[in-house]
This record gives structure tokens, sequence and C-alpha cells, in this order.
């Protein structure tokens, strides 16, 4: 019981990472119908931006998220400049997979070149020390970063629902075509979605180096359990993204605990098949159908 | 006459929206029936609830006297029950003939067989004749203008020999000729047997062509019956002036 | 395009099978004129990659559903044909494995159809979205199930007894018979309503479900074909490396290596993935001999991915064949029939 518990708290504590990454990749598909495959990549990239901040000028990851952040979001913008903007074919849909997917492994090509494959890990004061809450240990980094996740997701929210340019994308994520009509300039929020959602994987690349090892592989292991969680909360819905990924990082946490850590990388796969054999859009996705 | 489609307390909310309010009409067979009313009233979404393309949230859809609730496009449109798009929806990949010939259903075996047997072709030319689209006959229909699009959608659901055929603004952005030949062309059809339902905005195209109408209005049926009628009714006049 | 007015679409024209003739027989006579070992190997490498990039195509390109996980079933394929034949056991004849290969083909393909069918329910971003997934799995699989694969250190295979002076050429006949049967296929289906039907699904889905098209038959059918083949693919890389590890049998490269020969030559025509594949395998094995290092191709194709995609966003084939297609209408003086308008968005309707 005990580690079950003990199991419980660490999921929340990791889930509450997973659904700050998940929600930039939920967010970049509602505003702009692309699934994001190079979301782990930029959260990779990030890490190791983090990784050398720490070890070369001695930042705080939890401080470089002021850094990489907005370096991120220009990133993001001139990405989908470059890359997403130019498909206006009918097939944008099927094409923007594979410029993400290629996206990923170009990341991945210059991160391996220039970090080499070995594992990383950021090493802070603090990286072993853990907190006694009512006889559960709860490590400093999954406290510390669970507390940054939640605010720059409280952060997220307020951009979402209290600013102009956070109406826009909530009108355009509704209803692309009267966002259009109601003078929404649709390329440049879908510039500037598509900016927050990377910069969201900024965010949470610096935590996630504090909490595991990773290298330029890393990515393929984190886009498969994002994809999870924007399934299973719904493609588009950030609300859904969030709740999703506290509930996998649990049900992921609790396996690895109670049965193996190496079959608990399968929850994700088995979770998503099994969300999209019950309910395919997801706890809060639409259902979207082409009818005109 | 008996009565080929009814639909009986349809309703359909899109969120806070009402799209369709308990609707309920019926359309006899042989008919050449117009659904009208003002933008937004509904319509395409009542043709998107009939189809199958969308599910409704409550009410019953009956065709040819047994219920259809539920039942895919595809379902449907084996049991005869076919229709257009406002913005016509053709195959872009294919060419024009090759549209009428994947609208022209078949058996799991003719999936295997030739891309276009003989009997396609002859059926698909007869069509293409009658349409005026032979000269296109080889081209992709991406490279049609958007008239010949409607055309050709019109022109491919008749391919499967349907009962009843839903037209969503048959007219629209079509050239004033090719109004005519669409006008023709539901007259031959519908005396050769098949009932039309028709979303029209063209008044004159509907008092020509259709008899009886029915108007919607916030997705309730608010008037039916021939266009005369219909036109003078002030619950029509109301809706169209709006408030 | 044939301009054909008269009876059915014929199966085989005179001019497609002239083609078919010449490149069986080019196949056959190009490495005999050059007998060095790399080229053999260039060749068998070529040619195995054309036929998986044939075979991605089927459901990649003709379909529209792309494809992430194909060098899942390429990496089962390759288990597949190493559990079988461990190393502990020995061949006496060569060509066993060969023969097993289809029975390989056919459990991929068989364990593709449940996962076609829910992944293949909704849209292709969601299908993109399992494929990669199940491409991780089954990766993380080659590491940890170890008694079945050996995990990190690898599976060795029992060596093939050829003679070392013609080593290759088994292989290499192995890999052609494949990539005759994955266009063989892609043939026989742009010339059958499957074709159509493919065709009709990647144009818009919902509009080919309404006029009664069997979506979901079709595609997962392709699907299963398409990664049966890979598997195949995959056997016999594993019999011809004699060792393999679960990096580079279960390698996102392929992926991308093959989706990307498939762009460039031409998605959803017989010949373009052929074409790719014998542009770019030849190139990626010079750069691997002068430059070496698997992160370089890694930049190297999703760089020159990227570029395709904004310059030839449609291909090498399809470019050259609408250009000479426009001209000989223009000749017909059929241009009236074209209208400017470009082309509709044909698929959902957001
Ligand atoms: N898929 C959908 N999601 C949300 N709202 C929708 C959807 N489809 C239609 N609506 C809304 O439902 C209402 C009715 O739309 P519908 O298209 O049925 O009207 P219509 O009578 O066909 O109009 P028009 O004459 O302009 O074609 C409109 O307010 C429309 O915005
Ligand atoms: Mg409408």
């Amino acid at each position: 019981m005990h580690t079950l518990i003990q199991g419980v708290i660490l999921g929340v504590l990791t889930g509450g990472v997973y659904a700050l990454m998940a929600s930039g990749q939920t967010l970049i598909f509602g505003v702009m119908k692309v699934v994001n495959l190079a979301q782990g990549a930029f959260v990779i990239a990030s890490a190791y931006l983090a990784f050398t901040l720490f070890t070369q000028f001695g930042i705080d990851p939890l401080v470089a998220v002021l850094i990489t952040t907005p370096l991120m979001f220009g990133i993001g913008v001139v990405g989908h400049w470059l890359f997403l903007r130019p498909l206006r074919r009918e097939d944008a849909t099927e094409l923007s997979i594979l410029i993400t997917f290629a996206l990923a492994l170009l990341v991945e090509g210059i991160l391996s070149i220039t970090y080499h494959t070995t594992y990383r890990s950021i090493n802070t004061s603090y990286a072993n020390k853990a907190f006694d809450i009512g006889g559960f240990s709860v490590s400093a980094v999954r406290l510390y970063g669970f507390i940054v996740s939640c605010a720059l997701l409280v952060l997220l929210y307020v951009i979402l629902q209290k600013t102009r340019f956070g109406r826009a994308i909530r009108a355009t994520v509704q209803n692309p075509q009267s966002a259009t009509l109601l003078g929404v300039d649709s390329n440049r929020v879908k510039a500037y979605g598509f900016g927050l959602g990377i910069a969201t994987a900024a965010a949470s690349g610096s935590i996630y180096g504090l909490l595991f090892p990773f290298n330029s592989g890393s990515h393929y292991d984190l886009i498969s359990r994002l994809l999870s969680v924007v399934v299973l909360g719904g493609l588009g819905s950030i609300g859904g993204a969030v709740l999703a990924g506290v509930i996998i990082g649990v049900v992921s946490s609790v396996a690895a605990v109670t049965w193996s850590p190496t079959w608990s990388e399968m929850t994700f796969f088995v979770v998503l098949l099994l969300v999209l054999l019950i309910r395919p859009q997801g706890m809060f996705g639409r259902v979207e159908r082409g009818a005109l | 006459m008996s009565v080929l489609l009814s639909v009986d307390n349809l309703t359909k909310k899109f969120g806070e929206l009402t799209a369709v309010d308990a609707c309920s009409f019926t359309v006899e067979k042989g008919s050449i029936t117009a659904l009208i009313g003002p933008n937004g009233s509904g319509k395409t979404t009542v043709f998107n609830l009939i189809t199958g393309y969308l599910p409704s949230d409550s009410g019953k859809v009956e065709f040819a006297g047994t219920s259809i609730q539920g039942q895919s496009p595809g379902t449907l449109y084996r049991k005869g029950l076919t229709r257009t798009f406002q913005q016509a929806r053709v195959f872009a990949d294919l060419t024009v003939q090759e549209n009428l010939v994947v609208a022209g259903g078949g058996s799991w075996k003719n999936l295997f067989g030739r891309r276009i047997t003989a009997d396609d072709r002859a059926r698909a030319s007869e069509l293409l004749d009658e349409f005026k689209l032979s000269h296109v006959a080889d081209l992709y229909a991406s490279e049609l203008s958007w008239g010949q699009r409607k055309l050709l959608e019109f022109a491919s659901v008749l391919m499967s020999k349907p009962r009843l055929v839903l037209l969503d603004e048959p007219t629209a952005g079509v050239n004033p000729i090719l109004i005519e030949t669409m006008a023709t062309h539901i007259r031959s059809y519908n005396a050769a047997g098949v009932t039309f339902l028709i979303v029209e905005h063209d008044m004159s195209f509907v008092m020509r062509v259709c008899d009886p109408v029915i108007v919607l209005d916030r997705g309730k049926t608010i008037a039916a019956g021939d266009p005369l009628t219909v036109q003078s009714d002030p619950r029509v006049l109301d809706a169209y002036l709006g408030d | 395009m044939k301009l054909s007015k008269e009876g059915a679409s014929p199966f085989f024209t005179r001019i497609g099978l002239a083609r078919g003739g010449v490149f069986i027989v080019a196949l056959i006579v190009m490495p005999q004129l050059f007998p060095q070992h790399w080229i053999w190997n260039m060749m068998f490498f070529t040619v195995l990659y054309a036929a998986m990039s044939v075979s991605w195509n089927l459901i990649g390109g003709f379909a529209g559903y792309p494809s992430l996980g194909h060098a899942a079933f390429f990496g089962i394929g390759a288990y597949a044909m190493a559990a079988i034949f461990k190393s502990t056991h020995l061949l006496t004849n060569g060509w066993q494995p060969f023969f097993i290969m289809p029975l390989i083909g056919l459990g991929c393909a068989i364990l593709a159809l449940p996962i076609g069918l829910i992944a293949m329910r909704t849209r292709a971003d969601v299908f993109a979205i399992v494929t990669i997934t199940l491409l991780f799995v089954a990766q993380t699989l080659g590491y940890n199930l170890k008694s079945l694969t050996g995990g990190a250190q690898g599976a060795g295979l029992s060596r093939a007894p050829f003679r070392l002076d013609i080593f290759e050429q088994p292989f290499y006949f192995a890999a052609v018979s494949l990539l005759l049967l994955a266009m063989g296929i892609a043939y026989f289906i742009t010339r059958t309503k499957l074709g159509m039907a493919l065709t009709s699904i990647r144009a818009d889905e919902d509009k080919a479900r309404g006029v009664g098209v069997r979506t979901t038959a079709v595609k997962v059918m392709a699907f299963a074909v398409s990664v049966g083949i890979t598997g195949m693919a995959g056997g016999i890389w594993a019999y011809y490396l004699g060792f393999i590890y679960p990096q580079f049998a279960f390698d996102p490269l392929i992926t991308i290596a093959i989706v990307l020969m498939t762009f460039l030559g031409g998605r959803a025509t017989v010949w373009g993935p052929v074409l790719g594949a014998a542009i770019l395998m030849p190139a990626q094995q010079l750069l691997a001999y002068y430059v070496g290092g698997s992160q370089i191709y890694l930049i190297a194709y999703a760089s020159i991915f990227l570029l395709i995609m904004l310059l030839l966003p449609r291909g090498i084939l399809p470019t050259v064949l609408s250009k000479r297609r426009l001209a000989s209408l223009a000749k017909q003086g059929n241009m009236s029939g074209i209208s400017s308008t470009p082309a509709i968005t044909g698929g959902s309707n957001s």
C-alpha cells in the first residue's frame, strides 16, 4: 500500500510535466490541425540547452526557462513560417505530419553531433535532496519541477483566457472559418500558436532535464508518451491534455512500482489503443466529421 | 402518392446552438420537394442528419417505410439515398469519368476487376453526354470549373440508380446556362422515377422546378405546401425579412 | 494518362510490358557488368529499399495514410528471421530462409490487421500517431525481450553457406523478387478498381464512404500488404547481415528513408519510389563511404526531405508526367475544358 501511494505521488508529479508538454502539443493541433511530431525533439533540445547553460554558466535549469522559452518561441514561429505555412495543398495534414517528423530527426541529428549520444543529466545541488512528507519521500527536483509546471500551465491559461491573442487562438480552435470572418489573421495566429506550443516544450525541457537522464534519441520515448496523452485528452483540448498527462503519469508510475519499470513503458501504448478503441475522440475531443 | 422519406421531430444541437429544432416533414415519392430557409436555418444540417453524416440528438428518420436511424452514409447510399454537397465534393485526383465509375458502387469482386469495365464506360458515357461533360471526361476533377464540378457531382450520384437524391444548392456558383441544364436534368430524372429533395436559394428556380416547398427557420419547419401558397405565407416573409 | 475511349481499361499495355521487360533485364544484367562486391552490396540495398518504398507507397501514397511505423515491421521481420534461424542452427541449404520469407510476410500482414483496424478508424493524423508509437514500442520490446532478441547485445543468425565470391548474389536476387512482387501489386492496384478506391480515400474519405466505397476494408488491406512486404525485406536484411541489433532493426531512419524515396520519385505511382531509391540509396552509400557516421544521414535525409517538400512536393515523376499531359491536351485543343480554378480542398473541411 505504501509503495502504491508512493507511486501515485510520483505519478502526479511526473504527470504535471507531461501535462505541460502535452498542452503545447495539443494547442498546436487545435490551432493548426497539425500533429507536431517534433514536440519531443524540441523538449530534448531545450533540455540540452538547459544542460549547457548549467554546466557553462551555472544557470539553474529552472531559471534557464526564462531564456529558453522565448528562444524556442522564436524558433517555433520561424519554423512555422519556413516549413508549415507553405503547405496549402489539400494534403496539408498528411504532409505536415511528415514534415514535423523530418524536423524531429533533423533536431536529433544536430543534437547527436553537438552533444554525442551519451546520456546526460543535470546535477544541481538539490538533485539528490528529498523531502519527507507524511512518511512519503518526495524528491526535490520532482517537486520543484511540478510546481514550475503548474505555474507555467496557469500562465498559459491566463494567456489564452485573458489576452486578445489568446482569444484569437481560442476562436481559431473553435471555428477557423468564422475566426477569419471576425478579422483574425489566421496566419499570424497559427505562427504564434505554433511558437507558443514549442515554447511550452522549452519550459518542460528544463524540467525534463532535471528529472531524467537524456540523450538525443530520447525524443522517441517522449513523443509516444505525449501523443498518448493528447489522444487520451482529446486532440485539441488543453484541459484534456492536462488531465490526461496526470492520469498517464500515475498509471505508468504505478505500473512501474507494482510491476516492472520496463513494462510500464508499454502502458502508454496500451492506453493509446484502448482510447482509440473505446472513445476515439478522447476524453474531451470533438467528433469531427467531414460534413458540410 | 406514398411517403418516401419522413423526418419526425429531428433535433441537433451544436453546443449552445440548436441547429435543427424538432423538425418534421415528409417527402412524397415521385416529388421534387424544395427545402428553403434563410442562411443558417439548418438546411444543410438536416441533410447531414438524414444521410448519416452527422448523428442526431433525437427524432426519427424513415426511408421507404423503415427507420434509417444511425445508418452510415455508405449503407444509405446502397439503399438508394444519395446526396450532393453545398460545396461540390468530387475526387480531385480522379478523372471525370473515374469519378462517375467510383460512385457507381460495385461488389467486392469488382474491386479486383478492371479499373473501368466496358459496362462502366457505357453507363458513364451516357451520363457524361447528358451532362455535356464528355469533352472533359479524361481531365482530372481538380481541373474543372466550379459549375462543372457541381454538374459532375450531380451526375455521379445518379450512377448508383438512386431512389431519392438530396441536392444541396445545385445552382450556387453555376452559370445561367448550366442552371437551365440542371433544371432539365432534374425534371427528366424525376419523370424516370427519381425523387428529389432540393435545398435552394434561387427562388425563381424553386418556383419553376419544385413542388411542394418546405420552409425552415431556425431549425423548425414553419410552412409547407405548394410554391405559391408558401410564397404568400406571412410567417415565411417574416423569416426571410428577419426581425 | 491514356485517353482511351473504347471498351474496358486494359490490364497490360504494350508499352508497360516493354518497360517491365527492360527493367527486369537491367536488374539481372547490371550487377554482372560491375562484379565488384561493393557494387553488389549497393545494388542489394538499393533494390531492398526500392521494394520497401514501393510497399510504403501502397498505403502512404495511394491511400494517403502516412505510416511512420514501417520500420517496426522491418524489425519484426528481421527478428522473426533471427528467431527461426538461430546462429546455432546449421544451414545445409542456404535457400531455406528465402522460402520461409513469405510466411514472415504473412505474419506481419496478420499482425497489421488489428492495428490497422484501430488506427484507421478516424483519420490520417491518428494513424500517424499510432504507427510512430508502434515503432517506439517495437524498439523497446527489441531491447527488453532478451530471451527472444538478445537485447542490446544483438542476435546472430545462421551463416548463409554461399560461396564467398558470389555471396551477395542470392540476397540480391531475393530482393529483386521482392521488388518485382511489390511493383506487381502496385501495378495491379493502378489497373483495378482498388486503385480508384484508394485514390478516392486519399482525396476525400468521408465522401468516398458516402458513395459506397468500402473504405475500411480497402485501406486495411493496403496497410497489411504494405507491411507484409516490409517485414519480408527485414527478413532478407537480417539473413544478409547475419547479426542484428535492435537499434538498426527498428531504426526511424528506415522510415524516413523510404518515405523520402517515395516522395522524391513521386507518390501514388508505380515507378516513383523505384526512381527515388535509385537516386538516394547509392548517394547514401557513397556518403557512408566518404563521411561515415549515421548522424550525418539523419541530418542529410531530414534536410533533403524538407527541401523536397518545399520545392518539389509532388515528386519527380508526377511533375514530369503532368507537364507532358498538359502539353498533349493543348495539342488536342482540349485546353478549353481546363479552368484556372485551383484545386479545392478535397478532404475534411474543418
Ligand atoms: N459542424 C458544425 N459545428 C458547429 N456548428 C455548426 C456545424 N454545422 C452547422 N453549424 C451551425 O448550424 C447552423 C445551421 O447551419 P446549416 O449549415 O445547416 O445552415 P444552412 O441552412 O445550410 O445555411 P446556408 O443557407 O448558409 O447553407 C449555423 O448557425 C451553423 O453555423
Ligand atoms: Mg447549407
